[in-house]
Order: structure tokens, then C-alpha cells, then sequence
């Protein structure tokens, strides 16, 4: 029965993302230079001190990385869907309103798991991939974290009523979901607070369980902190709960009508 | 679907005592409304009277404070996605995704009716040759004119054939060709598809062609019938003065002609009898003291003059 509108969704999430050619670019440099220039920068001083390849270490949370831009930029378009006229289109079908956050979820998490693929080509090329590698683990961490990445930006989506502070959205959202977690360095090296922080943040786990895929098991053993089933159950339960809590908000009568009036422009008319 | 209320099977719309209530306002007042299929319904009002609220209501996407309504047999309370199912609805905004081409966004509407792509593609071609539109297929929705879009936005409410389609002021910030062009589009479809259409519009001359019209104002019904029996009870003329006093001069003639209307410096006058002499007298004893005297037929805009002019009254 949902098939059909789901698909609706992602297809067209695919053609636009395969339009905008210049946002497509950038998800590939913006990774690519944090691994060339941070991790070359900081690899000088942190291998000096513990040994290890540090850009190694950091290739799964800029693959991590990937994923995260994408799906939450996918997910936030859904508040220029309620500018544009789409959401009117998705509002009036002939579903319940929380499959719109369902599909909306999908296709951002589709966003970033296309995106996240084709950085692993670019990785690959760079030689940053090797056999030993486990692929089915890693395509499924890619999924995971893609998921529960586009499940983030569902969530401050539903609850954003314009993009206009877009930047904001940058500053405390998208970065300190990114740095608080064991993608830039292990959290178990982080001061109290932080890595609290760290624990509750769910790309954490998507990072940990990339690391498990990405690593050679001798390294993984040293980086990855967690097991890969607590990654599993952390990055599913997240996203379970961040489309409940999004549905909720987004089909809540208060947050539903001013919609309306957004949608319709006008107030009792 | 075993919902459907034997009541409501003739009617595409039946409201009981709805309401709907923001705070303070009531924007729609204990609104009974009743449509049989296949009528063409014009809800004519001022901005804010209501109508929009009303028809957001019978599309789900609004929840009554109180009272209930069926649509095509469903209650819009409880089944609400059956509601949406048999419905279409044009809003006064558009809801296209301009980025996207002409089929991309029929292709998308479609799919979220769960039809099958190929009966996309069939229905979009048929729709968009009735509309006009069949050599835009492939244009971005953002390059196309006021009025073509529009028309799209129509083609896009009714892919899934509803069995009642609403349309929300379809012609507003439209211009005359474009928005006699609509209307030749909407005849055109209830011609080819008989189905029940709930329209609302301020441009009252369009509303000639409704089976039936109800002026709503501040949420309520207060007069409905068929235009042309509406039209008739206004009287057989109306007769029109331009004077620079317009007060003084509704008040001299109010025992001769009863109650006026003022619209600026014009004052109207309904006038009930084929006889004219009287009119002819007046106007030789007004003689230059008055701008200009008209006589005409009445239309569906004095019926909405005096129906507003009666409810401020009140």
C-alpha cells in the first residue's frame, strides 16, 4: 500500500540530489579535506605521541561524516517542502501523516548512504580501503549511520518552523554532533562531560560501528570502544525513537495547524 | 470501507453543525451544508469569512472544534485518510514542486495515490491535452506562466479521479483570459467526469455557472440557493445613482425606492417591477443634480452586497 508513496519520495530526493551537482561535489571535498589536511596536520603530533596511522584511524569518521551531511541537510529540506508547495501535495494524500516522516526518513537516510558510497570510491581510489576489510559489516554501518543521521535531522526538522538560521542549525546541531563523537578521536580520552556527551549522541555508535567494518580487527580492537551489537541496538533505537518522537510532533495539533496556515498563507479565511 | 452512512450516500458533502473555533474566533459557526453528487457548489464570502477554514475541515487537515461531517460517505473524524482518498483539493497556494518538470510532478502526485505509473502516464496525458498543457510536459514547473500553473495545480487534485474536488479561490491573482481559461477547464472536466465540485471564489460573476451557491459570512451560512433564483429575489433592475451627497440622497428617495445601498458616492437601489416610467420620471426631476443614473440587471454580486449590507446590519 505505502510502497508506491515511499518510493515517490525517495525518487525524488534522488533526482534532485543528482542535480545539484555542486552540493554532490562538496559532500565529496569537505570529507576529503579533513582527512588530507586535518589528519595529515594533527596526524604529525598525535602519531609522534601513540604511534598508529591517524588518517586510518580517521577514515571512517569522514565516511561517518559524509553520511551525517547528507542525510541531515536531506531531512532539513523538509522545511523548505513546508515553504514550497510539496508538503501540500503530501498533507491532503491518502495516508496517515506519520508515514510522511517515515518516507521523509527514508529518503534522507538514502541521501546519505548514496553520498557516504561514493566518498568509499573515492577512498578506495586513495587506497584507504583494503581487503581485509568487512564489507557486509561496513555497508551495513553505512546504512546504520545514514539512518540514524537522517533521524537527527528529522527530528530538528519537525520541530524547526523556518531555515532562516540555517547557520545555527550548523553550529549546534550539525558540528557538535560530529566532534562529539569518536570520529575526530577516541572518546574515551575526552573529559567527563564530553564524553557523556559523547555517549548519548547516537553518530557515536555509527562512527564505532564503521570503525568495526573499517579497521583491521588488530586496529579495530584499539579504536572502536564499543561492541558492534550495542552500535547496532544504539543507532536502530535512536532512529525508531527519533521518527516516533518526529510523528508525534509533526501530526500534534498545535504544531499541525499553524502548518496549515503556513501551508494555506492565510488564518480562518 | 464499511463507514459510509446511509444518510450520506446522495450527498458528497453533508456538514452538521461544524464549527471551528481559534481562541476567541469562531471561524466557522454551526455551518450545515448538504452537496449531492455531482453538484457544482460555489461557497461565496469575504476574506476571513470562513470558507477556507470550512473547506480544510472537509479535507481532514483541520479538525473541527465541534459538530460532524461526511465526505463521499466517510466521516471526516474518524476516517480521515478514506476522506483524503476520495478527495481532491486545489489550495490557493500552489502545491507543485517548481524544480521539478510538468510529468515529474504528476508522476509524484500519482504515486502518492498509489497508482500504477503507467496509468500516471496515461491519465497525465489526457489531463494535460484538456488543460492545454500537453506540449509543457517536460518544462520546470517554475517556468511556466501564473495561469499554466494553476491549470497543473488543478490536473495535479484530480489524477486520482476523486469523487469530489475542492477548489480554493483556483482563479485568485489570476488574469481575465487566464481566469476565463480555468473556468473552461473545470467545465470541461465535470463534463467529462461528472464529478461533485466544491469551489470557493470572491469573483462572484463565476459563480453563475454553480448549480447552487451559499454565502457564508463570519462562519455562517446566511443564504443559499440556485444563482438564479438568488438573483431574481434582489428584484428586476437595479437601479444605480452617482451623486456627490449619496446619503442625503438615499434618504430623500428611500420612501419612493425603499432601502439603498451605499457604495462610495454610488447608491443602489433594487427595483422589483419591469416598469420603468417611474425610473424615467425620477431621473428628469433628478436632472443635474445627480453624476449619473443607471438601470441594469442585477447579478450575483448585488445578491452578495445586500447579503453582507444585512449581516453588518445585525
Amino acid at each position: 500500500m505505502m510502497v508506491r508513496p515511499i518510493y515517490a519520495v525517495l525518487e525524488r530526493e534522488v533526482v534532485k540530489m543528482f542535480r545539484q551537482r555542486t552540493r554532490l561535489l562538496s559532500a565529496m571535498v569537505r570529507p576529503l579535506i579533513w582527512l588530507f589536511v586535518i589528519g595529515a596536520g594533527f596526524g604529525t603530533v598525535l602519531e609522534r605521541a601513540s604511534g598508529g596511522n591517524y588518517q586510518q584511524f580517521l577514515a571512517p569518521g569522514v565516511l561517518g561524516m559524509t553520511a551525517l551531511f547528507g542525510a541531515m541537510l536531506a531531512a532539513l529540506t523538509m522545511v523548505y517542502d513546508k515553504e514550497s508547495g510539496v508538503m501540500r501535495m503530501l498533507i491532503i494524500a491518502p495516508f496517515a501523516h506519520y508515514w510522511i516522516i517515515i518516507a521523509k526518513t527514508l529518503s534522507a537516510a538514502l541521501a546519505g548512504f548514496v553520498q557516504a558510497l561514493l566518498l568509499l570510491v573515492v577512498l578506495a581510489v586513495l587506497g584507504f580501503l583494503s581487503v581485509k576489510m568487512n564489507f557486509a559489516l561496513l555497508a551495513l554501518g553505512i546504512v546504520m549511520t545514514a539512518l540514524s543521521c537522517a533521524g537527527i535531522g528529522i527530528l530538528v526538522a519537525a520541530f524547526t518552523r523556518t531555515l532562516d538560521n540555517f547557520a545555527a542549525i550548523m553550529n549546534f546541531v550539525i558540528f557538535p554532533v560530529f566532534f562529539l563523537s569518536g570520529a575526530l578521536y577516541p572518546i574515551d580520552n575526552l573529559p567527563a562531560l564530553l564524553k557523556i556527551t559523547a555517549m548519548v549522541n547516537p553518530f557515536t555508535y555509527a562512527v564505532d560501528l564503521l570503525k568495526h567494518a573499517m579497521l583491521t580487527p588488530l586496529q579495530a580492537s584499539a579504536t572502536s570502544e564499543l561492541s558492534v551489537a550495542v552500535d547496532l541496538a544504539a543507532t536502530a533505537g535512536f532512529t525508531v525513537l527519533a521518527v516516533i518522537l518526529a510523528s508525534w510532533r509533526f501530526s500534534r495539533e498545535q504544531a499541525y495547524e499553524p502548518l496549515i496556515h503556513i501551508l494555506t498563507g492565510k488564518r480562518g479565511g | 470501507m464499511n463507514d459510509a452512512r446511509p444518510a450520506t450516500l446522495q450527498s458528497a458533502v453533508l456538514a452538521q453543525a461544524l464549527s471551528k473555533r481559534y481562541g476567541e474566533l469562531l471561524a466557522v459557526d454551526n455551518l450545515e451544508l448538504e452537496i449531492p453528487a455531482g453538484q457544482f457548489f460555489g461557497l461565496l464570502g469575504p476574506n476571513g469569512s470562513g470558507k477556507t477554514t470550512t473547506i480544510h475541515m472537509l479535507s481532514t487537515l483541520i479538525r473541527p472544534s465541534t459538530g460532524s461531517a461526511a465526505v463521499a460517505g466517510h466521516d471526516i473524524r474518524t476516517h480521515p485518510v478514506a476522506v483524503r482518498a476520495s478527495i481532491g483539493l486545489v489550495f490557493q497556494d500552489s502545491a507543485l514542486d517548481r524544480t521539478l518538470s510538468v510529468a515529474q510532478n504528476l508522476r509524484f502526485a500519482g504515486l502518492l495515490y498509489n497508482l500504477h505509473p503507467a496509468v500516471i502516464e496515461q491519465r497525465s496525458a489526457e489531463l494535460l491535452e484538456l488543460f492545454g498543457l500537453n506540449d509543457k510536459r517536460d518544462r520546470p514547473v517554475g517556468s511556466l506562466s501564473g495561469g499554466m500553473r494553476r491549470a497543473l495545480d488543478i490536473v495535479r487534485g484530480v489524477i486520482h479521479h476523486p469523487q469530489v474536488l475542492f477548489l480554493d479561490e483556483p482563479t485568485i491573482g489570476l488574469d481575465l483570459p487566464n481566469r476565463r481559461k480555468i473556468w473552461r477547464f473545470i467545465e470541461r472536466l465535470r463534463a467529462n467526469t461528472g464529478m461533485t465540485v466544491l469551489l470557493t471564489t470572491h469573483y462572484l460573476e463565476e459563480a453563475d455557472a454553480c448549480d447552487q451557491v451559499a454565502f457564508i459570512h463570519a462562519g455562517k451560512i446566511v443564504q443559499r440557493g440556485t444563482p438564479q433564483a438568488m438573483v431574481e429575489a434582489i428584484g428586476r433592475h437595479v437601479i444605480e445613482i452617482e451623486a456627490a451627497d449619496p446619503a442625503a440622497l438615499a434618504d430623500a428617495l428611500k420612501p419612493r425606492l425603499g432601502p439603498a445601498l451605499k457604495d462610495g458616492d454610488l447608491v443602489m437601489f433594487r427595483y422589483a417591477t419591469e416598469d420603468l416610467g417611474p425610473i424615467a420620471a425620477l431621473q428628469t426631476e433628478l436632472g443635474t443634480r445627480v453624476k449619473a443614473l443607471r438601470i441594469r440587471r442585477p447579478n450575483l454580486n448585488d445578491v452578495f452586497l445586500w447579503v453582507n449590507a444585512a449581516q453588518v446590519q445585525k
